[in-house]
């Protein structure tokens, strides 16, 4: 941990909980740490399976005994294994921003609860207190300690977002929330669980401030049969191998991911990679943007994630520190740790955190931080996915580079929340898991998966339209990807996709909205454009059944529907469509890899002729042309060049104030992404020198300045939701007249210093 | 005379079973004959009736059942070779088969695969995007009508695909399941614009809600239906034609058989069926021999296939995933691994442990004992070099083992741990086979049931080898090599002994209380059909079995647990009572205290399983042998620390009665038997091979002892 202000307590209560180094526990609490030195190769490959197993077998129980939408299609749990102290053993395959959850939380029990209330076998706590070590209130987490002869062997535990745990916004995240008093309470750690029985009293203080109470009890005891379940399984292995040796095996787990870790990342050379994007209205009504940023930066075998440089915290933006953890680390694991089963401890032991805190990725108490998940923590899942990318362009491992992925489409999750009388005349609430079919980024050799989810849940599932006009007094007119919407590039980004619904057999539906990314979409990576937004329109007055009585054809898109057009904000808490209105929503594409022109024309023919993108946009963005559903090679080389010269002719170097600082070393020679390298002190694209190699590359090449509307077809007016200038900027090798660079800018500020090898932070 | 004849047609060899009225069972192999299956059916049916010193026009004229399971839409699919296909769907929706929910990316991935996500990726469409067609309709949850269906868009979008060349048409629409109108008329106007396409309904295949899964399910149904149909017409045609007076009945996923023509129809229920013979096999069994339950393997070359008997059935499941496809389809739930006698033996430099498979040396280059080119070392080399398998006689002695082939194959894996190749041989076997137990463990204990009551079944040429030390894993008391002779034909076996199936669905959420009179109404309705059908296909009253069952959960849950339900008129009492069996399945399932009632109860599915008992004969006695001479062997057994000479035990000595205690080896021509110290066991009155697992001599000693690491 970098925690650099000494005078902070970082203990989870004003500020988030850092675990110390070490832990203080109290002495009555014994723990079991004898490992065996080695383990015989072929019992640890037994027990490794077996571990693994039983945490697999641990995220089933719960899907099937909660299976509530959110757990089984958002896949909003994860179970996790950790060892005595608290870190990771095993991490299961779901939501992998929980990262930090759980362990933090384990933590500060061990530190906060060892002596009173005490920690004995058969107890179970949950919490979710976000400063503490839950995502939100919503993610509430239990903790099952495993003991064997007296002593603490090691914990499973894990988090499910829950229906509805009270506050003043149905079903937890909280459009309209100044601080945290208007959301669900937070729960420091407490024993819901004693000497194996459930507590009642303490299960109906839980259960009494819920909406929906039945199915919040129901899923607690997935939680809790879920840990009973593991913490069995563990003992069994434990009788059978000996503690010493199963404890051996985790150990070795934790080691051997480690080791992997570090090789990859002896791979890299040194250097700091940032990312910087915005979030849209802080509180219904507020037209401001709000900047988050990550950087990364490699120093040896250390990697130091910072937030330095974002908003202060604002509103309903905010996360807390555990969450922002958790988002900013998720994309190792798939990236770096993907044949380790995802043991992330490896990688942990070598990542340090320099927050700053009072900002929105790591917000003090009282922040309202129960809107985060889709808002700061989604933001910063992609942000740190890119600086994650940022970092492997540079490696001399192939494997690594295979792993660089452009932005994911959601920075923001589109939450739809709706409430009401549903079609049996009972009251609902609820929130449409649609966007869970989420854009893939592109890779460095691969266009991205359109609707194919999200990296950071290996299963994303949508539910089935008909699952939720079982659910939910709504029917679909349509739910369809939308061509164009992935960012344009050598790879392009997945596309996003569009419902709309309309109120079905009830009078109206409240729906409330939280949602980033309505008017900032992601940036492009190494010259690709940018992602498409996530947009909510509602059409008033569309009478759509009346319509179709009458023409016997069904709109299936915004432009067949008729009636008045409102572009619904980021935030709101007063829409209330009837059944003559139409609600669309949408969700953004990923943005794109590498410069549009050089991408394979055979693939833009694949992607017009499939409809996923259209022929204008495959002439504007990459300059094919298609006749007769064949390229037409002549006037695509013709339109390429023409699109090149356009960028020479209009592009300038940058004349504004630019960021200089750097310590005046020299990095060493080597691979920046695939179109830059440091040769001999100076940053290269191809034979073109683009000025030292301790400044900007930036600075060396030209700059062009689109409206943000060009990025992307899908990308709205700003004016629409914010009063502050966007714009789709470009930065051109000056002799090639390829794009090196695409960025979105707020407010002419300059350019982003987003790669910089060598050099110290 | 009469016969009963069951064949299983697999991508090496066509397998024939012969029972007669008699009591006589025989068996004939000959090879497949892709592309062209159907010449290797005859094939088959030509030698079984030459070992029976019958014509085939003789043989098919006498024979009573002729049973047949097919893996051709299998193949078809898994290999996208299927009819140039279109899809008629409800607009506003034709992406839903193509954003396959955002699953179809990884659904169905074996776990090294689904962590990698940067490789994720949804599969080659069945349907490209321009084939799909979408069409104004729409009906809402209740089958209301939203919309009336739009038949000049209907007709253009019929007139557009066949302009196309479409060879199959899949029809999908929201909702069809509950109102089928919609898709009932435009499935007409196909018949009347295209009569020869092949046409298909979604709702006609799967009655549940999930319009993704019913859309696929559609569209893969129509895909592979023309080669299906065409082939199950060619058996149809060429075994009548010969004599045959009873209709050739086909095996289905779901572990029974239905007609021919039906099953040309919706080949759909053919997917995944190849494993299936295996386990009604071992159910057919399990019955005569007395055992409730059994945990069914077949471990072959490259995967390792399980299914459950619990109470004398075999547990179904109600979702297929193929080519990460998903669908819902009722089935046997037989899961399946990559652990196989192919499984490569590898080291993972990063930890210097030992890891075998998922990767499979398959039948080509195959194991590297094989001669066959293959240079890296696998289970089956394993097992050479442990001694467990004769070089001369394995697989009938037509194929020569290589030892030192293996050897030194395994000593480039062993050499690197710094262990010797027979520890290393040990190890990898261990490592299979606590895999393989894994594997089982899942599939009772994540139902709620106790392995420790389950007999072991071992199938497979490599199940033998492998199974009592599995089944100590798991604690299970009994391992059975089933019909010695038969092993190499359990599956034609299985399909021979099945009986005709067919599943009726109904969809309607229903919340507790529930209506005795809507109970009744529905399972009326669907027994009423289950029963004129079976009574259609020539089944008495006597022979119709029909069990009901419902998928409930409490409300707002996703999944559904499947409660048996009481046959008869039921009143209050009884649908009051539903509820209390659906918690009892539910605790027993997960875990005493995990049902909350007070979250409210729902039915979401209603099932009838409707069974037509066809008269399968017992299976034959055998049988004592006289005494023959046994050889002995070294053979590497952990528990004795080492090599040891090891009597082995031909086959011709495995007459009725005849008993043995491990350390043993039993050779069979296609499969060898592993006994170790501490197991005992003789050959049953049938044939089989009962063992008694007994406890390893040490029990540490299978925790591992020598520790070696790099």
């Amino acid at each position: 941990m970098n925690a650099t202000d000494a005078t902070i307590s970082w203990d989870g209560r004003t500020y988030p909980y850092m675990p110390p180094e070490e832990l203080s526990i109290d002495p009555s609490l014994e723990l079991h740490q004898e490992a065996d030195e080695k383990v015989e190769p072929v019992t640890h490959e037994v027990l490794r399976h077996a571990l693994w197993n039983i945490n697999t077998e641990h995220g089933n129980l719960i899907m099937r005994i909660s299976g509530s939408p959110i757990c089984a299609y958002g896949h909003d749990f994860n179970p996790v294994i950790l060892d005595e102290t608290g870190d990771f053993v095993f991490f299961g395959p779901f939501l992998q921003y929980l990262a930090s959850a759980t362990s933090s939380s384990v933590k500060w029990t061990l530190e906060n609860r060892s002596e009173n209330p005490g920690i004995a076998p058969g107890d179970i706590f949950m919490f979710n207190d976000p400063w503490i070590g839950a995502t939100h209130q919503s993610d509430m987490g239990v903790a099952a300690p495993v003991f064997v002869d007296g002593r603490l062997f090691c914990w499973v535990a894990n988090t499910l977002h829950q229906w509805d745990l009270g506050g003043t916004a149905p079903g937890g995240f909280n459009p309209m929330a100044p601080d945290v008093f208007w959301e669900s309470p937070c729960i420091p750690p407490v024993k819901i669980v004693e000497g194996g029985r459930l507590r009642r009293d303490i299960e109906e203080q839980y259960t009494r401030t819920s909406r929906m109470p039945k199915l919040v009890a129901l899923d607690l005891r997935a939680e809790v049969t879920g840990c009973k379940m593991a913490v069995e399984r563990i003992e069994g292995l434990v009788e059978r191998y000996g503690a010493s040796t199963v404890k051996a095996t985790m150990r070795k787990l934790q080691d051997d991911s480690e080791a992997a870790f570090i090789k990859r990342l002896d791979t890299i050379p040194d250097g700091t990679w940032t990312e910087e994007g915005w979030m849209e209205v802080s509180l219904p009504g507020d037209r401001g943007l709000y900047k988050n940023r990550v950087s990364l930066t490699k120093r040896g075998d250390k990697l130091i994630f910072s937030n330095r440089g974002s908003a202060p915290q604002e509103g309903t933006l905010n996360a807390a520190f555990p969450a922002w953890k958790g988002a900013v680390t998720s994309m190792l694991n798939s990236t770096m740790l993907y044949d380790q089963m995802f043991c992330i401890e490896g990688a942990l032991r070598h990542c340090e955190f320099d927050v700053e805190p009072g900002t929105i990725s790591c917000a003090t108490h009282p922040a309202a931080v129960s809107g985060g998940t889709a808002l700061t923590l989604l933001h910063s899942i992609g942000l740190g996915g890119l600086v994650i990318s940022k970092m492997l362009a540079s490696s001399t491992d192939p494997e690594m580079l295979s792993e660089v992925g452009s932005c994911m489409g959601e920075l923001g999750f589109p939450i739809n929340a709706t409430s009401g009388l549903d079609q049996r005349g009972n009251p609902y609430s609820s929130f449409l898991l649609d966007p869970v079919g989420s854009a893939l980024p592109a890779l460095s050799w691969r266009d991205g998966q359109d609707t194919g989810g999200f990296s950071w849940d290996l299963q994303s599932t949508m539910p089935n339209v008909e699952d939720n006009e079982l659910f939910y007094p709504l029917l679909y007119l349509w739910r369809k990807e939308l061509p164009n919407s992935g960012g344009a590039g050598k790879f392009r980004g997945g596309n996003g996709a569009e419902g709309a619904i309309v109120p079905h057999m009830t009078d109206s539906v409240a729906l409330a909205t939280i949602t980033g990314e309505v008017a900032v979409p992601g940036p492009g990576l190494f010259g690709g454009y940018p992602t498409s937004t996530n947009s909510y329109i509602q059409v008033k007055g569309a009478k759509v059944q009346e319509r179709i009585a009458k023409s016997g054809k069904m709109p299936t898109s915004l432009a067949e529907l008729e009636g008045e057009l409102d572009h619904v904000p980021a935030k709101t808490f007063d829409r209330a469509p009837t059944p003559d209105d139409v609600w669309v929503f949408a969700w953004a594409g990923a943005g794109g890899y590498g410069d549009p022109v050089e991408r394979d024309p055979e693939l833009v023919l694949e992607d017009v002729l499939a409809g996923r993108v259209t022929a204008e946009w495959a002439r504007r963005a990459y300059g094919v042309v298609i006749a007769d559903e064949q390229v037409d090679g002549e006037a695509t080389e013709a339109e390429r060049r023409r699109l090149v010269e356009e960028r020479l002719a209009e592009g300038k170097p940058w004349e504004g104030e630019a960021a200089e600082e750097g310590d005046g070393a020299a990095p060493a020679d080597g691979r920046v992404s695939e179109y830059l390298r440091v040769v001999d002190g100076e940053i290269r694209h191809g034979d073109v020198a683009l000025g030292p190699a301790g400044r900007n590359f930036k600075l060396g090449a030209l700059v062009r300045e689109l409206p943000i509307t060009e990025a992307n077809p899908h990308v709205p007016e700003p004016s629409i939701h914010t009063d502050q200038k966007i714009a789709f900027r470009q930065f051109i090798c000056p002799q090639t007249g390829r794009l090196l660079a695409t960025e979105v800018a707020v407010d002419d500020a300059p350019p982003e210093w987003d790669l910089r090898p060598g050099g110290s932070a | 005379m009469k016969y009963y004849c069951g064949v299983d047609i697999g991508g090496t060899f066509t397998d024939c079973v012969v029972l007669d009225d008699q009591g006589r069972v025989l068996n004939a192999k000959t090879s497949s004959t892709p592309p062209n299956f159907h010449e290797g059916f005859l094939d088959v049916l030509g030698e079984a009736a030459r070992k029976l010193d019958l014509s085939l026009e003789d043989f098919l004229a006498q024979t009573d059942l002729l049973l047949h399971g097919t893996t051709v839409g299998t193949n078809v699919l898994v290999q996208m070779r299927g009819a140039k296909t279109g899809l008629i769907t409800t607009a506003g929706h034709g992406d839903a088969l193509i954003i396959m929910r955002s699953y179809g990316r990884s659904a169905g991935l074996p776990i090294d695969r689904l962590l990698h996500v940067s490789r994720h990726q949804k599969p080659d469409p069945i349907v490209p995007p321009g084939r799909i067609k979408e069409v104004s309709e729409r009906l809402d949850w209740s089958g209301a009508v939203f919309l009336d269906l739009n038949e000049d868009e209907a007709r253009a979008a019929i007139e557009e695909l066949v302009a196309e060349g479409v060879e199959a048409i899949a029809i999908s629409f929201l909702w069809g399941f509950v109102n089928p109108a919609h898709e009932l008329r435009v499935r007409e106007l196909v018949e009347e614009i295209a009569p020869d396409v092949f046409v298909c309904c979604a709702h006609e295949l799967i009655a549940k809600p999930g319009e993704y899964e019913r859309t696929a399910a559609a569209a893969i149904n129509a895909f592979i239906g023309p080669s299906t149909a065409d082939y199950v017409k060619q058996v149809d045609e060429a075994t009548s034609e010969r004599g045959l007076q009873h209709p050739l009945l086909i095996m289905q996923a779901a572990g029974g058989v239905v007609p021919a023509r039906q099953a040309a129809g919706k080949p759909l229920f053919t997917i995944g069926s190849g494993p299936v013979g295996g386990v009604t096999g071992a159910a057919y069994l399990a019955r005569q021999m007395g055992h409730p339950n059994v945990i069914a393997g077949d471990m072959g070359g490259t995967s390792f296939d399980v299914g459950i008997i619990a109470d004398g059935e075999p547990l179904s499941a109600s979702e297929t995933v193929i080519n990460q496809y998903t669908f819902f389809m009722p089935r046997l739930d037989i899961e399946s691994i990559g652990s196989g006698g192919g499984s490569i033996v590898w080291l993972d430099e990063q930890s210097a442990t030992m890891r075998v498979g998922p990767e499979s040396a398959a039948a080509q280059p195959g194991p590297a004992c094989y001669g066959r080119g293959g240079t890296r070392p696998t289970v089956t080399d394993c097992d050479l070099l442990l001694g467990r398998y004769n070089p001369e006689t394995f697989l009938g002695g037509e194929l020569k083992l290589d030892l030192h082939a293996a050897r030194k194959a395994l000593e480039a894996v062993s050499a690197e741990l710094g262990m010797d190749p027979i520890e290393a041989a040990d190890g990898a076997v261990r490592i299979v086979e606590s895999q393989m137990a894994d594997l089982m463990r899942q599939m009772t204990v994540e139902r709620g049931l106790d392995p420790r009551d389950f007999v072991v079944y071992a199938f497979g040429g490599a199940g033998g080898a492998h199974a009592v030390e599995f089944a100590r894993e798991l604690g299970c008391r009994q391992v059975v090599v089933p019909l010695g002779d038969f092993a190499s034909t359990w599956s034609a076996l299985g399909v021979m002994s099945s009986d005709v199936l067919h599943v009726h669905e109904h969809s309607e959420l229903a919340t507790a209380p529930f209506s005795p009179d809507q109970l009744n109404s529905i399972y009326a309705r669907l027994e009423e059909e289950a029963a004129e059908q079976l009574r259609d296909e020539g089944f008495d009253d006597d022979q119709i079995e029909l069990v009901r069952f419902a998928d409930m959960k409490f409300s707002m849950q996703i999944h559904q647990v499947e409660v048996p339900v009481p046959g008869g008129t039921l009143g209050e009492a009884e649908a009051a009572a539903q509820v209390d069996h659906f918690i009892e399945r539910y605790e027993q399932t997960y875990g005493e205290g995990s049902a909350f009632p007070d979250a409210g109860t729902q039915i979401g599915v209603y099932r009838v399983l409707a069974r037509g008992r066809l008269r399968t004969p017992e299976l034959p006695e055998i049988e004592p042998r006289e005494a023959v001479e046994t050889v002995h062997r070294e053979v590497y057994w952990r528990d004795l620390g080492g090599f040891h000479s090891t009597e082995v035990v031909p086959s011709d000595a495995l007459g009725a009665g005849f008993e043995f205690a491990g350390p043993t080896i039993l050779d069979l021509p296609d499969t060898t038997v592993v006994v170790p110290p501490g197991a005992t066991g003789r050959v049953d009155p049938l044939g089989s091979i009962v063992i008694d697992v007994g406890a390893p001599l040490d029990q540490n000693l299978a925790a591992g002892s020598a520790a070696a690491t790099r």
